[in-house]
């Protein structure tokens, strides 16, 4: 998303360098372009239609109290909203999608890092380790949910390993205790898209000048040292795109705990996904369902927002260099 | 890159390597052995031999298909529009898209469902397809349009001087010179519209047009609680994903984690 705002500043507005092509002139030299409105009106219909006109309805639905299928449902007006600020599981899952989003993202740029810097030493079996790593990226979550859980049950196989390893005492109900179900769900994630995270550090660092790197070791920089002071801060770009790429997809959350756990025990693993479905389709609390989505549609264009500016990195040379590594 | 001159700290990053990647292993090792535990290859037969169980790929693989298409030629057509023509208020469009980037499908659910419902489009396939491809577009339009904008303008002026109209530019210059996008595009809706669950499982009610996302909870169903029985079919619906990846790794890595490459 950063590099295409970039782009289009350098496009031709008022400021940016490419202006110094006088107003006049430019016009002069570049002849008018036809016209690009019917050529863009498909992907408009198609996109902004249904999803504009999905999300209006959704604003209209939330202001109703309505099952879903009753002709004529009651108005309600905010009554909804102010009854989901009152919502315990609202706020658990809130606080869910929180701690979710900040761990797995920790822990998936560690792995991904780590698996990048790794694969970088020249090691033997790299293919091996990478398609190990990406085959999970590839395979569909519905598809492993039974997998998970047959592998986190009592008897399943992660307590089986534990029995053998000596470490039996840690053997418990994965899935079924509150403690332990929501870091289940996080361990299927970061199982999932960590492939995605190396794949683009390892793609990023095969981009760094390396004349730098081998100035930095002559000057005596270890590899732990060129990789925090050189590496990481040259993938900044990268890392801004992966956090705001996590923070939606926790916000959208719904296979994994809606698969494995059910959003239970006791809403320990239920999202806002997740909640939004078991209100509107099993529950028929469509208005109230659509209030959540409303909400869950603000929370997630703000984080966006946020992470955006947030990781903007300060004009300079740096960028300029990047774009040229580009390709 | 690193450089690790001893043997001894060679070997060393060679057993972290194999440590970090057993937790990656593991949840494969457990679908593999858990598919023949028991009755071993019977498990398999089994799951085969379910009336209809061919039913679900070949759904899946029409879904996919169809919304492959539909986003492809949408996606190409949009891109070529906002980098190369004149468009008054382009990058007002262009954040309209960019906008429903940050849209959780799960907000879709109640009014695409009033909505189908009254159209008579719920239980068929345009249910899905068309909300898959609607998800797909924005992102793909974004990808393609910073890599039309790398194709050099006076390309397109050259076409026009001679006398190409804008459509014949569209097809014998920006179709073929976008192929190396138009591979990542491709690849994540296919992976995107294979995987996607939550469509199928509120849209598609009859069994007959059920997707493979959906087979795990069938087979619940059709085999009680035999677990042997259901990692089988994980594993035989997991096969086509796998070798897919393995004959195209390169294709698949990039598509799938254009997501992030600006």
């Amino acid at each position: 998303m950063t590099a295409s705002v970039q782009q289009q500043r350098n496009d031709g507005r008022p400021g940016s360098p490419v202006q110094t092509r006088t107003q006049g002139g430019r016009r002069r030299r570049r002849p008018v372009r036809p016209p690009g409105l019917p050529w863009i009106l498909p992907a408009l219909v198609l996109t902004v239609g249904l999803i504009y006109y999905a999300v209006g309805y959704t604003g209209y639905i939330s202001t109703l109290d309505w099952d879903g299928v009753s002709p004529d449902p009651r108005s309600v007006g905010g009554n909804n909203y102010s009854r989901i600020f009152a919502d315990p599981v609202f706020w658990a899952a809130v606080r869910h999608t929180v701690v979710f989003y900040v761990a797995t993202f920790v822990i998936q740029t560690a792995l991904g890092l780590a698996f990048a810097s790794l694969l970088h030493a020249r090691l033997r079996l790299a293919t091996l380790y990478k398609v190990i790593v990406f085959i999970p990226v590839v395979l569909a979550p519905a598809i492993m949910a039974p997998v998970f859980r047959h592998m986190f049950a009592p008897d399943g196989e992660l307590n089986w390993v534990l029995d053998h390893v000596g470490l039996g005492s840690l053997a418990q109900p994965w899935i079924g205790q509150t403690s332990t179900a929501l870091p289940v769900i996080m361990f299927i994630t970061i199982w999932e898209w960590t492939g995605v995270t190396f794949v683009l550090y390892y793609a990023a660092m095969t981009q760094i000048d390396p004349s730098v790197l081998e100035a930095a070791r002559m000057d005596g920089a270890g590899n732990l040292r060129s990789l925090v002071s050189i590496i990481w801060p040259e993938m900044r770009g990268t890392t801004v795109a992966l956090a705001i790429l996590g923070a939606i997809g926790a916000l959208k959350t719904f296979d994994v705990p809606y698969l494995v756990t059910i959003g239970g025990p006791n809403y320990a693993t239920e999202f806002l996904g997740t909640y939004i479905y078991r209100q509107t389709i099993p529950l028929n609390h469509v208005g109230y369902g659509a209030a959540l989505s409303i909400i869950l549609l603000v929370m997630a264009l703000i984080m966006a927002l946020i992470l955006q500016f947030a990781g903007r990195e300060p004009a300079g040379p740096r960028s300029r260099r990047r774009r040229k590594a580009r390709d | 890159m690193f450089e690790v001159r001893t043997w001894r700290g060679r070997a060393l990053l060679q057993v972290v390597t194999t440590i970090l990647v057993i937790p990656f292993l593991f949840p494969l090792v457990v679908m593999v052995k858990g598919a023949f535990a028991g009755q071993g290859l019977e498990n398999f037969r089994a799951v085969l031999a379910v009336p209809g169980f061919a039913r679900f790929f070949a759904n899946s693989v029409l879904i996919a298909v169809v919304v492959i298409a539909l986003v492809y030629v949408v996606t190409m057509m949009a891109a070529f529009g906002f980098a190369k023509l004149h468009i008054r208020f382009r990058e007002v469009y262009f954040w309209l898209l960019l906008i429903c980037l940050t849209l959780p499908e799960v907000v879709l659910l109640a009014p695409l469902f009033a909505t189908d419902l009254r159209l008579g489009l719920y239980d068929t396939y345009w249910a899905v397809v068309l909300p898959l491809a609607a998800l797909q577009v924005p992102f793909a339009v974004l990808l393609t349009r910073t890599f039309i904008n790398g194709l050099p303008d006076e390309l397109f002026e050259a076409a026009r001087v001679d006398g190409a109209n804008s459509l014949r530019g569209f097809i014998h210059l920006v179709i073929p010179l976008t192929r190396p996008i138009a591979a990542a595009v491709v690849i994540f809706t296919l992976v995107a519209a294979w995987n996607d669950y939550l469509m199928p499982l509120v849209f598609l009610q009859s069994v007959d047009l059920q997707t493979i996302t959906l087979v795990p909870q069938y087979f619940v169903g059709e085999f009680s609680n035999d677990q042997t029985k259901i990692l089988a079919s994980a594993v035989i619906t997991a096969i086509p994903e796998v070798v897919a990846y393995l004959s195209l790794q390169r294709l698949f890595e990039r598509g799938l984690s254009a997501g992030a490459i600006k």
